[in-house]
């Protein structure tokens, strides 16, 4: 075996150019595998820039009366530490897991559209540094993070870094709705034979859903947005009501979007820990079928209860009570993944690897916001606890303590596929249980200072407020949480060297990514396997063990093979994967540029100079779309499959 | 355009018909619209909203006939342009027709024709937009009318929205453009039906937008 | 053989129409923009009411010709419908959902 994947791996193109690390193989790159890592990898640099942010702040409120950091620094900070976790981190480190391991999961050779793809990792990218560059050209964005009007009006908020964040996240927008359609067709299209619906893995059904409300929430985000930037820009005053115009309007706008968003980012978690459970528990999931629809169920709720985050606008009772209700009901859903996951594990076999502790630490942090998030829910409550640092509590419960516990869990899982070696776990547990404690020393107290009154996004307060040592505490439990992902890093870099090396199957796990070697080979697999149930890798490994009713091994096993013969590994040269190309690449950095010059078409910066500098930015920009477009027709015709049907 | 559906050969599947036994370009393209359709919700809902806010208090001070286009320039201009992009609709759809059976001279003409339908659409938005600005409806939120200052977003609303259905049907005539030339060039290429069944599904939701715009926009 | 495969694809999910078919349709929808634009004419005569019921019965007929016979989604993939359909409907109430809310009615909203 060990001989074919050596031979396996020959074929791949990033060892065909010889020498120092292979730039074009990565950035003409058009495999899901290796865009999946740069999504990860330039997720995790998010991750780091938005922690030192949140530290910056958490130093500044660690004492009272504090002159670390100005308001203004203050105000840019929340904003961008925000949008950074939620838009350059969670969302893309989900779909980075999801580039890499979904196709996997259905026995595919790629993505549907894998230039497409392409595109997307370098939209998320030009998006991520525009909104960055911001910082550099006169001040970030400081509206926070749902960018309430009218603070983001012009008058208010005169820098340009309002208009970085408009057209920022314009581009990771587009990002991710150009990755979600791949997503949709992926998954519905490219399945293997004998994977059907209801055989896709719970990660793959997850990242379904979301890629759904994906194409579905960010539409009225764009519109808001787009609105925003003509108030900005060209004085419209949608959302002014100085001068006619709506503020409200913009938070409808932003929570029919804002809402669903917080589904994007847990729902492919809720997926992650869906695989890793049942492999570490040696059971099925529990309740397959209620896990995928309450998925499906909740990515529906999740549509009719934006409105709960504006209780305090004063909404009136009656829409106050249906927003309210909406909201209580999707906790139902919710409940029964909770529940599903703990029967999974119960009388299972458990180990408790790494990966299987985060992800308990995912359901029991989650549980915490769960419930604080029904308490907000109910408007009386919200009212008392809205803009507190309650909401901060929940809000990190359910994104830390759910989100990124799970991501973890997902790291310490898929890392051996992707890169051949096993993390540490000795120190991977280690790290575990301090960014467990030091988790909840700093965002537990936020419950408590929140219900007794101290607000949200204050920059300072008072002593003698009674919240001066819950602060001191959450500021130290801070340092103690960077220290742990310091260790991770340390985890990752030595492992990436030392680390044990993994075999296909490091886990003994159930689905098609661990029927292939570690990391695989460009094209997945050699042989598209044959799926006869939800687990044809546990049928494979333990014919004789009982299944689940209708999935469980059947008379015709799945066919997944782990071992093929030189002669097999000789075949895959024959296997025609699409060429590099640098035309998404080109594409994106052009749009990235229109947009940095929209950003001060109508600035008076320095008068006139400025807007023909803007201009000639826009015109490159097209410029550069105009060549990748053509680039691009071109390169898809040598793929075509159409066309090779006739060499 | 997908490299994996080479992978289905052994499987002894037809290429290009994934696991659903639909063309992947088409579902992807549908979801798309599905996608777009929220957007352009979203623009008119704005609109309406504004605008029914606004309209009593333009009419109790005489200002309606003067901010609202339909009552100042009537409705001819949009009928005609309502006119132009069914019409291309229908062209498209012989367009369409035309490759199946592989008439290709027939199929370049009503493309063509596409082409011009569509461009003289949004020819006729553009001198719409400048006679409305002439008229004095501006991207802006206020108005000096008879020395007193009225607020109204009826102009920020409906240049926005209207603006950006004209843009999606000039990126459209691009990608008319672009098909025309590519199956010119590439003549006898087997995917070419589909490339022009791509377009013809943006076009007509193009055309459908304004189907409702028109309606709820201008009729109303 | 690549023809062959996508040609019987089409076969099966399209029903095929006759070019005359397509005129049919879009003189229908000529038709329609006709009457709608003349109930607009003689709306004040017909009542507002009536003209805004006949003018979205026709408009739904309108569009709905478009969607069926020129994108043919009639008689396509179901799977073409599910994802028009679903964010139809998703609209739908967002634009009734947007409006109620701004209608500012007492006690629904302000
Ligand atoms: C049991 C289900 C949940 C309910 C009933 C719920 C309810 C709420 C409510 C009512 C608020 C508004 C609080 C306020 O601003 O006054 C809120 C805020 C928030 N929730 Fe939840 N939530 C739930 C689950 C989640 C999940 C799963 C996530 C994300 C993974 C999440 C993320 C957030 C965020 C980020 C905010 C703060 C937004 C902001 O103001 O910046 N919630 N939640
Ligand atoms: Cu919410």
């Amino acid at each position: 075996m060990a001989i074919a994947e050596q031979k396996l791996t020959s074929v791949s193109p990033a060892t065909a150019s010889s020498g120092s690390f292979p730039w074009r193989t990565w950035l003409a790159t058009v495999d899901h595998k290796k865009i999946g890592i740069i999504y990860i990898v330039s997720a995790f640099v998010f991750f780091l820039l938005g922690g030192i942010e949140a530290m910056l702040m958490r130093v500044q409120l660690g004492t009272p009366n504090n002159t670390f950091l100005s308001a203004d620094v203050y105000n840019q900070l929340f904003t961008m530490h925000a949008t950074t976790m939620i838009f350059l981190m969670v969302m893309p480190m989900n779909v980075g897991i999801g580039n890499y391991v979904v196709p996997l999961m259905i026995g595919a050779r790629d993505m549907a559209f894998p230039r497409l793809n392409a595109l997307s990792i370098w939209l998320f990218l030009g998006g991520g540094l525009l909104l960055y560059l911001s910082f550099l050209t006169g001040g970030a964005p400081n509206g926070g993070w749902f960018a309430y009007a009218p603070l983001t009006q012009v008058q208010y908020s005169p820098t340009a870094g309002m208009d970085y964040w408009i057209l920022g996240l314009g581009l990771t927008g587009i990002a991710s709705i150009a990755g979600a359609l791949n997503f949709i067709v992926t998954v519905l299209n490219m399945r293997a034979p004998g994977m059907s619906i209801n055989r896709m893995p719970l990660f793959v059904w997850m990242n379904l859903v979301v890629s759904f409300i994906i194409i579905f929430a960010f539409p009225t985000f764009t519109v808001g947005s787009i609105q925003l930037l003509f108030d900005r820009q060209f004085g419209a005053a949608f959302f002014n009501p100085a001068q006619g115009g709506d503020a409200v309007l913009w938070q409808h706008l932003f929570w029919f979007f804002g809402h669903p968003e917080v589904y994007i980012l847990i729902l492919p978690v809720m997926g992650m820990i869906s695989e890793i459970l049942p492999v570490f528990s040696r059971k099925p999931i529990f309740g397959y079928s209620f896990v995928a629809f309450s998925g499906v169920g909740i990515g529906f709720l999740g549509f009719i209860v934006w409105a709960h985050h504006m209780f305090g606008v004063g909404m009136g009772p009656m829409a106050n009570a249906f927003f309210a209700a909406a909201s209580m009901v999707i906790a139902i859903p919710t409940g029964v993944k909770i529940f599903n996951w703990i029967a999974t594990m119960w009388a299972g076999d458990v180990r408790l690897t790494t990966a299987m502790l985060y992800a308990i630490g995912f359901i029991s942090m989650f549980i915490i916001g769960g419930i604080s998030g029904i308490t907000l829910a109910s408007p009386p409550i919200d009212l008392q606890q809205t803009d507190t640092y309650y909401v901060v509590a929940h809000l990190h419960y359910v994104l830390f303590g759910g989100s990124i516990l799970g991501l973890f869990a997902g790291a310490f899982y898929w890392f051996p596929k992707m890169t051949g070696r096993l993390l540490n776990e000795r120190i991977g547990k280690i790290q575990f249980w301090l960014m467990m404690i030091s988790f909840n020393i700093t965002f537990f107290p936020m419950h408590i200072v929140g219900t007794e009154g101290m607000p949200r996004r204050i920059y300072t307060y008072e002593a003698g407020m009674g919240w001066d040592m819950w602060n001191f505490i959450e500021t130290i439990g801070t340092f103690l949480l960077a220290f742990s992902v310091l260790i991770f890093i340390y985890n990752v870099l030595s492992s990436l060297r030392n680390g044990e090396v993994a075999s296909n199957d490091p886990w003994d796990a159930a689905t098609l990514e661990w029927t292939i070697p570690s990391p695989p080979p460009s094209y997945n697999f050699l042989h598209i396997p044959v799926v006869n149930s939800r687990r044809p890798l546990w049928d494979a490994k333990y014919p004789h063990a009982a299944g689940d009713d209708h999935h469980g091994p059947s008379s015709a096993p799945s066919q997944v093979r782990y071992e093929y013969t030189d002669e097999e590994t000789e075949g895959a040269k024959d296997i025609h994967m699409p060429s590099l190309t640098f035309s998404p690449m080109i594409f994106s950095g052009g749009l990235t540029v229109a947009s940095l010059g929209f950003i001060y078409i109508n600035k008076d910066i320095l008068g006139l100079p400025t807007r023909v500098a803007a201009l000639g930015f826009i015109l490159i920009g097209i410029v550069m779309v105009s060549i990748a477009i053509r680039g691009w027709i071109l390169d898809s015709r040598k793929d075509s499959p159409y066309l090779s049907q006739h060499h | 355009m997908s490299a994996t559906s080479h992978a289905h050969d052994e499987a002894g599947q037809a290429p290009l018909v994934g696991s659903l036994g639909v063309d992947s370009r088409k579902l992807g393209l549908w979801a798309f619209i599905g996608s777009e359709t929220l957007f352009f919700t979203a623009l008119i809902t704005t609109h309406l909203i504004f605008y029914a806010r606004t309209k009593a208090d333009l009419a109790a001070k005489g200002m309606l006939e003067h901010m609202d286009p339909k009552l100042y320039l009537g409705i001819d201009l949009t009928t005609i342009l309502a006119a132009i992009l069914l019409a291309s609709s229908l062209t498209m759809v012989l367009a369409l027709a035309a490759t199946k059976s592989k008439e290709w001279p027939k199929f370049r003409f009503w493309l063509l024709a596409t082409i011009v339908l569509g461009s003289a659409f949004v020819l006729g938005q553009v001198y719409e937009f400048t006679h409305l600005y002439h008229e004095g409806l501006k991207l802006a939120p206020q108005y000096v009318y008879e020395g007193e200052t009225v607020k109204s977003l009826f102009g920020v609303t409906f240049f926005v929205m209207t603006g950006f259905h004209g843009l999606h049907v000039t990126l459209g005539v691009v990608w008319l453009i672009a098909v025309y030339f590519k199956v010119r060039r590439f003549a006898a290429s087997p995917e070419n039906p589909m490339d022009v069944e791509l377009v013809g599904l943006y076009w007509h939701f193009v055309d459908l937008v304004w189907v409702a715009i028109f309606t709820l926009v201008y009729l109303i | 053989m690549a023809e062959h495969a996508t040609h019987d694809q089409h076969a099966e999910s399209h029903e095929s129409h006759s070019t005359r078919f397509y005129w049919m349709i879009g003189a229908i929808l000529a038709v329609i923009t006709a009457v709608e634009v003349a109930i607009f004419l003689v709306k004040d005569t017909i009542g507002h009411e009536l003209f805004l019921a006949i003018l979205f019965i026709l408009s739904i007929a309108k569009g709905a010709g478009v969607v069926m016979y020129f994108m043919h989604l009639r008689g396509d993939a179901r799977i073409f419908q599910l994802v028009f359909i679903v964010p139809f409907l998703l609209a739908v109430t967002l634009c009734l959902g947007f409006l109620t809310i701004f209608s500012h009615h007492v006690g629904i909203a302000g």
